[in-house]
């Protein structure tokens, strides 16, 4: 039922294309589009190219995922990693990374390295800060219940802290997922010889709307895709949880 | 301040001279307390008047500014609510620092004990706020520990579920025998359970009943609430 909706705006926008209502070179009906996409996954580069943009992604939030949650972890741990630590990172974090973007081109020009770094500076600063805002909010009663029931520190971390912090932790992986989709759209379409990014500059060169829609159509559905994992994910390990358990969310 | 581990052969604790104050408040005052193995006490006092600051000193929660402390190292603790990881199902819970090989079969046993047959497995905020403090009591008592302490644990049950815990407590200590502490501000549930009924004020033990001398418990009922600033007229 809840896709009535677009179904039926996808049936009165391929109707409206073929009584030619809306210019095809405007907006293509759906139909064109659909066989668009086919044309290029079968003789085309569309597969490499998404297959391309994929591993920029994951290979960015992986460095970018980590060092946030090592700098998370670390300065919620520790006062000393606070005090050296969060004033630069909250700083760097208040440059949008697109407006970083003329500077990491003049660095790494538009080779690979530029991308995934974009994607990583993305993806940097949601996990960091969900990390320390995590380590920082577990419950002191439950720190000192660990006390006393004699919980080694290794012990304390993996039976307190860490599942504590889970929860925003996750939040932070979630909006992190949608971030490096953003940024990586925002560096393929800046330089690339290859990717769904490049794909669309490459058609907009010679106005192929119906690619240019392809391509939008793939940044959405695995928007999408990248959601449902974070959902996924939250609802396998915060089953405990009842705001998450059985999918549902409050 | 001095903290031994070994405690003198009969005794469960052994204060003396216990100070604390929190800035300018003091709280406890060259106090002086000893509980015997097996001994069940409770302590009752205005609130406010530190007997969470001594339960917790006794635990080695609470720095103290000085006086002497005798009292085992890891003595069992149930809060004044239930402190369950949520994360960790309810034998998991329970088994909290215990040694390895036979955890589980341990904490199985402690949940049977207080009426949680078949939930091992549960989620802890899947339980009753009753349910709760009986996994809390499981975990305090699965340990065997020679002290136990207990700050208010039933303050925040119903009625009914306090009475029904009041009964799983008294046979639950009386089959492991450990020393007990048991604050409460409910002089019927200090004379229900107690051996011996200490009133704090003013930082210090102030009075000790021993319950056995109290045949008549509207006697010992109508002292207790008169120490605690409560006068009773004669019906009452
Ligand atoms: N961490 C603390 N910091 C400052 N004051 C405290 C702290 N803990 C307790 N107190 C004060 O010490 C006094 C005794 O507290 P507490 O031991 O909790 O009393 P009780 O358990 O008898 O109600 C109270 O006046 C309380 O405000
Ligand atoms: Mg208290």
């Amino acid at each position: 039922m809840p896709w009535a909706g677009p179904l039926a705006l996808v049936t009165i926008w391929e109707i409206a294309a073929r009584l030619g209502l809306i210019p095809p070179h405007l907006l293509p009906a759906p139909t064109t589009v659909l066989g668009t996409a086919i044309g290029l996954a079968v003789e085309g580069t569309l597969l490499t190219d998404l297959l391309v943009s994929l591993s920029r992604a994951a290979i960015g939030f992986f460095i970018g995922g980590s060092v946030g949650f090592a700098l998370g972890t670390a300065v919620g741990f520790s006062r000393l990693a606070e005090a050296v630590l969060d004033r630069s990172i909250q700083m760097l974090r208040s440059i949008p990374f697109v407006a970083s973007l003329p500077l990491v081109i003049v660095w790494f020009g538009v080779a690979e390295a530029e991308k995934i770094f974009v994607v990583s500076l993305a993806v940097m600063f949601p996990i960091y800060i969900n990390t320390t805002l995590g380590i920082r909010q577990v419950d002191p009663k439950l720190l000192e219940l660990g006390r006393v029931s004699g919980l080694d520190t290794a012990e304390t971390i993996r039976r307190i802290v860490l599942p504590g912090a889970l929860p925003s932790i996750l939040t932070g992986i979630r909006y992190a997922l949608a971030v490096a989709w953003l940024a990586l759209v925002v560096a393929e379409t800046v330089g690339a010889s290859s990717g769904i990014g490049f794909l669309a500059l490459d058609a907009r060169e010679f106005l192929r709307t119906d690619v240019i829609i392809v391509t939008i159509v793939i940044y959405a559905v695995i928007g999408v895709l990248a959601d449902g994992i974070a959902r996924w994910l939250e609802r396998r390990l915060l089953a405990w949880h009842p705001n998450y358990a059985g999918g549902r969310r409050k | 301040m001095t903290v031994q581990t070994a405690v003198l052969p009969k005794l469960a604790v052994n204060v003396v001279g216990l100070s604390k104050a929190f800035g300018e408040r003091v709280v406890l005052k060259n106090l002086r307390m000893r509980i015997a193995r097996g001994e069940f006490v409770a302590l009752l006092g205005e609130s406010g008047c530190g007997k969470t600051t001594l339960l917790r000193a006794l635990a080695g929660l609470e720095p103290v500014d000085g006086g002497h402390i005798e009292a085992p190292r890891l003595p069992a603790i149930v809060f004044q609510e239930p402190r369950l990881l949520p994360w960790e199902p309810l034998w998991r819970n329970v088994s909290l620092g215990l040694p390895a090989p036979d955890a589980r079969d341990r904490a199985v046993a402690a949940l049977t004990e207080v009426g949680l047959t078949g939930r091992f497995d549960d989620w802890p905020l899947k339980l009753s706020g009753g349910q709760a403090h009986r996994v809390a009591l499981a975990r305090a008592l699965v340990k065997e520990p020679e002290l136990l302490l207990l700050d208010e644990p039933f303050a925040a049950v119903d009625a009914l579920t306090r009475i029904k815990m009041h009964v799983l407590v008294k046979t639950l200590v009386a089959r492991h025998r450990p020393g007990v502490l048991l604050v409460t501000h409910d002089v019927d549930e200090a004379i229900v359970l107690a051996d011996r009924i200490l009133i704090m004020s003013g930082g210090v033990i102030d009075r000790d009943y021993l319950v056995a001398d109290y045949p008549e418990r509207r006697v010992l009922r109508r002292l207790l609430l008169a120490d605690l600033g409560v006068l009773l007229t004669d019906e009452a």
